[in-house]
């Protein structure tokens, strides 16, 4: 998915307005400003392509249209579904305008879209958990329940909704939780005025968010990420404006922690005021970056857009003169008694950096505004989280562990898909990460006071979950495990001959990870189901 | 179930699976974003939490499954949706290769 607009902003104009007529081009005129421009653009957009079926309810509203609220996803969703579903012929730039236009118009507030942020960063092992059972049960069956609670729509829509779905999958109601009871009443009568009340179209929220300043984007950026399966990356962002409501150029420049770089060029926008989307390219693959800016922090995942699954957690701020922040510490923990080097990321940094109690600085191996690079050496007596520091600046998470006291294997459950052999269908990998925990001051574990150390480096292997995956020889079919990396490349797609019935190279996993602390050794266990291709994937699952 | 019994390995599973009132467990685990909960029969995962149970090589029976959409968000519904989705793969057994995935994305 790419939906960012290039230049070519005035010849877009021209060309949307033309077949409107020379009043229109007079008004054009006197809109003074890009933002009023990109909004008559859209307005015109739909004027030429929407109003065959949706009709004009007033100068800036139509049916449908204006009764509901989404996120720049969810507004791409719904165009593609006019294309798909109602014949829609619109160009790809049109498409992006429109989707910006209602994104900003009728978009989510943060606060709306929090909880649920997973399905716009692509966090496809994310297991959902809902309060209702009624919602579970009717929305979240077939998709994700995240693809709802990014809607917001008064009951009328919600409504419109329910019967959308039964007249496009009649089969809807011949399922299990559908075919038991009566469907089509519990859909109207329960479930939309559960979404009305809990999801509905006029919300403070909004109301307030749309009073909010624009917070600046511009200028330079350090960002601290984490990619499973490749390690820790520092870099920095330089974002300057382009021809274009909320259009930025970007280049990236940074370095993983195992010394590869982080290099490329791109274009962002700014949707509803903080919806930050990048796609850059980086070594002949494009990364997308899915932020939400707030409070001078951009905060998300970033990655490859053909292979979600391949994503780190970033977080950034921006140079602002007179500001120091910490946002990272690359690793964020040492083991008591020993030495490591540890890099602090973050913007402004000038000063003594303080890793915490116990915690000496030995050397500062460099120094710069944006990256510091200590050696350290942590006290045998040394225990605990703490807050680092350079100079002003107050921020990040040290953890000072003496021994691991359990690991756990993250995802805890996952799904890996096959694909390739030949088909236009890529595998989805599986990527695993064994975390330490410390048992905290009173040595007990699974009491309050235990603490996360970190992701540890862990030897990694798969094993049958079940006797059935063991007489299947799933470990043998479904795919291979790196022992170094955890990330588990499913098999080929297709009919297998050499399994029992031909069956696909699907398997039920136990996810090993072996890690060594000194003499002691952790076994950790997760699952993965390796299962099928997805063919019906929109940007929210 | 009291009228019925069961006579092949799949059936005792399901029996089994019901007197350890473990199916809603198993639906619970199955609730990944973006995977159908939906396991009777299911796509990612069957109703034991496995794959066993499922319809595979799912080429034997894609088509059993996506012209009723019974799976809707995951494989296109020949139905009223996608109706043309198989014509480059009509045996899906030796075509399955030509089957490819839906969403409209930006040409450029």
């Amino acid at each position: 998915m790419d939906m960012t607009i290039e230049g070519g902003r005035t010849l877009n104009t021209i060309k949307t307005l033309k077949p409107l007529g020379g009043s229109l081009l007079a008004l054009s005129v006197a809109l003074a400003t890009q933002n009023a421009q990109a909004a008559s653009d859209a307005e015109a957009i739909i004027q030429n392509n929407c109003l065959a079926c949706h009709t004009q309810e007033g100068e800036q509203a139509w049916s449908r249209i204006s009764h509901q609220r989404k996120t720049p996803e969810g507004w791409l969703m719904t165009i593609a579904r006019m294309q798909v579903m109602h014949g829609l012929q619109i160009s790809d730039e049109d498409r992006r305008t429109l989707v910006k236009y209602l994104a900003d118009r009728q978009g989510l507030a943060p606060s709306e879209t929090e909880g649920a942020r997973y399905a716009l960063e692509r966090r496809l092992n994310t297991s959902e958990s809902f309060d209702s059972q009624a919602f579970t049960e009717m929305c979240a069956r077939c998709h994700s329940g995240a693809r709802v609670k990014l809607q917001r729509r008064p009951a009328s829509e919600w409504e419109h909704l329910v019967h959308f779905h039964l007249g496009q999958w009649p089969t809807t109601e011949f399922q299990a939780l559908a075919r038991d009871r009566d469907w089509l009443e519990l859909a109207l009568n329960e479930m939309v005025p559960e979404l009305a009340q809990t999801l509905p179209m006029d919300s403070n929220a909004w109301n307030d968010w749309q009073q909010q300043p624009e917070a600046p984007v511009a200028g330079s950026w350090t960002l601290a990420g984490h990619m499973p399966g490749k390690g820790m990356f520092h870099a920095r962002m330089e974002v300057e404006p382009v021809s274009g409501e909320d259009q930025y150029a970007l280049s990236l420049n940074g370095q993983y922690e195992d010394g590869t770089s982080l290099r490329g060029d791109g274009q962002a926008v700014v949707y509803t005021g903080y919806e930050w989307r990048a796609n850059i390219e980086i070594d002949g693959q494009v990364m997308r970056q899915v932020f939400a800016l707030q409070d001078g922090q951009l905060s998300g995942r970033m990655f490859l857009r053909d292979k979600d699954e391949v994503g780190a957690d970033v977080v950034a701020a921006r140079d602002v003169s007179g500001k120091s922040e910490i946002l990272a510490l690359q690793p964020a923990y040492i083991k008591a008694g020993t030495e490591a080097e540890i890099s602090i990321v973050g913007t402004g940094l000038k000063g003594l950096p303080v890793l915490g109690s116990g915690v000496d600085v030995v050397e500062v191996i460099s120094e710069s505004p944006d990256l510091i690079r200590v050696r350290a050496r942590a006290a045998k007596d040394a225990s605990g989280v703490m807050v680092p520091s350079v100079g002003q600046a107050e921020g990040g998470r040290f953890a000072v562990y003496d021994r691991i006291d359990r690991v756990k294997v993250v995802p805890e459950f996952a799904v890996a898909r096959i694909g390739g052999n030949g088909s236009s269908t890529p595998r989805v990998e599986a990527r695993f990460e064994a975390e330490a925990w410390a048992a905290g001051a009173d040595g007990q574990s699974g009491t309050a006071d235990d603490y996360r150390i970190g992701f540890v480096p862990a030897t990694w292997s798969v094993a049958p979950f079940d006797a059935v995956a063991e007489a299947d020889r799933d470990v043998h079919f479904a795919g291979r495990m790196n022992s170094n990396t955890g990330v588990f490349t499913p098999a080929a797609a297709g009919p297998n001959p050499e399994r029992r019935m031909m069956t696909n190279n699907a398997g039920n996993l136990k996810v090993q990870a072996r890690v060594q602390d000194g003499l002691q050794t952790f076994n950790a266990e997760g699952q993965m189901i390796v299962t099928v291709q997805r063919w019906n994937n929109p940007p929210i699952p | 179930m009291k009228h019925l019994k069961a006579i092949n390995n799949k059936a005792q599973l399901l029996s089994q699976a019901v007197a350890d009132d473990s199916v809603e467990e198993v639906v619970a685990m199955s609730s990944l974003a973006g995977c159908t909960a939906t396991t009777d029969p299911g796509w990612e995962i069957d109703a034991f939490g496995g794959v066993t149970s499922l319809c595979q090589p799912m080429e034997a029976d894609l088509y059993g499954c996506a012209d009723p959409c019974w799976w809707p968000a995951q494989v296109p519904d020949m139905m009223n949706t996608y109706p043309d989705w198989n014509k480059d793969a009509m045996n899906s057994k030796d075509d399955w290769r030509n089957l490819g995935t839906v969403f409209p994305k930006d040409k450029n």
